[in-house]
């Protein structure tokens, strides 16, 4: 053969390979939901806990954290953190990325401008949420691939600056989980890390110096975020979005704004 | 050469997993949901053709190939909660299952080649062919195949997509995790890179 391919010939070897390509030789599907089974009872009770007992044990820590919650706020931040911790792996780092320098007065994003939270979650495809405590965020990005929504809280009366001038608070959403078997948490040294209560559920409150969390993807993976503020954040879950909040406010004022998320 | 390849290419041969059922796949996406198991055994066995050749593509093994895309089955199942209403399934799935691929194919420890290799004992189309035609049909096919298990990752997938599990440019965006307009192009360097190897291998031989 002296000569190339012709476009046909190319085009006409490659539908010939696919058709030869191997095909499965048995149905997947009985070790598919083998492997369904295995991942479920992966779950940190279930080589602890009966099935059968998982409803009344889960009542009676309902009632002790009411309990907890009626004596004193200490107690419930000791509480959840308990309990968040049965779901919580953390790494620690000895070295995190530097933040982004925040040398000059302009603080850019990226990604593209929204002009409102219906149109970002027009473009996201999952509802982009607000918290109304800090009213109209002034701007918002949507980033693609992955896709990931910024809400920017320029200076608001009563919230303390930041490392970034001119804002105030972040509050960045994107698909992602933090529950299951692991909040990576790739925390630096000075990081402190802390379960609090939330809207039924638990949310992580990161003090210090954060730098980066880590979280699962849509597909599984494993993917590491960068804090843009390297300051005090809040981050939930709901829905299969993971919400974050950066500001310089307390943890009771970060919880009371985050709580605000319709 | 922009375009290198026209879009004639043949169809209609693999129907059994291959068509488009966005109706269906929806209603049994939502059925797996809300729980029903059998309903995602369905979808399962739809599509568990679609997803080995694309695992294949990748690991370059069958065994290697099988397991990434029941992992990739696997791990689609728990993230259904995830799955956006109305999105078509199937390249959905298989971007979870080429990323299954792509790991595993990591963690074996990265190779320039993958083993990519195909029965060459199917009559198929060729019994229309005379032996000399047949013999240079399979000529072809081996000059193309080890050129394509010289390619890159990205471009060996965005071929297979195109030619071998015959999505439309939509569902290869999709699968591929890029922008529709990147498609086109991503398809066409591919090509243009297959031929060059291709070529390469013309002139040594020949």
């Amino acid at each position: 053969m002296g000569k190339t391919l012709s476009d046909r010939e190319l085009e006409q070897a490659l539908t010939e390979i696919g058709e030869r390509l191997p095909q499965p030789t048995r149905d997947m599907w009985p070790a598919v939901r083998e492997r369904i089974d295995k991942r479920r009872a992966r779950s940190w009770w279930a080589p602890v806990v009966p099935r059968g007992l998982l409803a009344p044990i889960a009542a009676t820590l309902a009632v002790l954290l009411v309990v907890a919650l009626a004596l004193t706020p200490d107690l419930v931040a000791r509480a959840a953190e308990i309990l968040g911790l049965r779901g919580i792996q953390i790494f620690r780092v000895t070295a995190t990325p530097s933040p982004a320098p925040t040398t000059g007065a302009v603080v850019t994003f990226t990604g593209q401008r929204a002009a409102s939270v219906e149109e970002a979650s027009r473009v996201a495809g999952f509802p982009v949420r607000a918290p109304t405590a800090l009213g109209t965020p002034d701007e918002i990005y949507v980033d693609a691939a992955p896709v990931r929504i910024t809400l920017v809280y320029r200076s608001r009366q009563g919230m303390p600056a930041t490392a970034l001038p001119g804002i105030s608070a972040l509050v960045v959403e994107f698909r992602g989980r933090l529950d299951q078997a692991v909040v990576g948490k790739t925390a630096g040294p000075e990081t402190h890390l802390e379960s609090v209560p939330l809207n039924g559920g638990v949310a992580t409150w990161l003090s210090g110096q954060p730098h980066q969390f880590s979280y699962f993807d849509p597909n599984g993976n494993f993917q590491a975020e960068t804090l843009r503020l390297a300051g005090n954040t809040l981050l939930w879950e709901a829905g299969g979005i993971t919400y974050r909040l950066e500001a310089q406010v307390t943890k009771e004022e970060a919880v009371r704004i985050a709580s605000t998320i319709p | 050469m922009r375009e290198p390849l026209g879009r004639t290419v043949v169809r209609g041969m693999r129907t059994d997993s291959l068509e488009g059922r966005p109706a269906e796949d929806a209603v049994l996406v939502e059925r797996a949901q809300h729980g029903d198991t059998d309903a995602y055994g369905e979808l399962v066995r739809r599509y568990q053709a679609l997803a080995t050749r694309t695992a294949y593509v990748i690991t370059g093994t069958s065994a290697e190939a099988e397991d990434a895309a029941q992992d990739g089955f696997t791990k689609a199942y728990f993230a259904l909660d995830r799955f956006r209403t109305g999105a078509p399934f199937r390249p959905w799935l298989l971007r979870i299952v080429a990323n299954e691929a792509k790991n595993r194919r990591k963690a074996l420890g990265r190779r320039p080649t993958v083993d990519l290799s195909v029965a060459e004992d199917r009559p198929s189309g060729d019994t229309a062919l005379s032996p000399e035609a047949a013999a240079l049909a399979g000529e072809r096919r081996e000059l193309v195949l080890g050129a394509l298990r010289k390619l890159r990752e990205e471009d060996r997938l965005v071929i297979a997509y195109r030619y071998f599990m015959d999505l439309s440019e939509a569902e290869m965006a999709e699968a591929l995790g890029v922008a529709r307009g990147t498609v086109k192009s991503r398809l066409s360097r591919a090509l243009v890179r297959l031929r060059e190897v291709a070529s390469g291998e013309v002139t040594r031989d020949g």
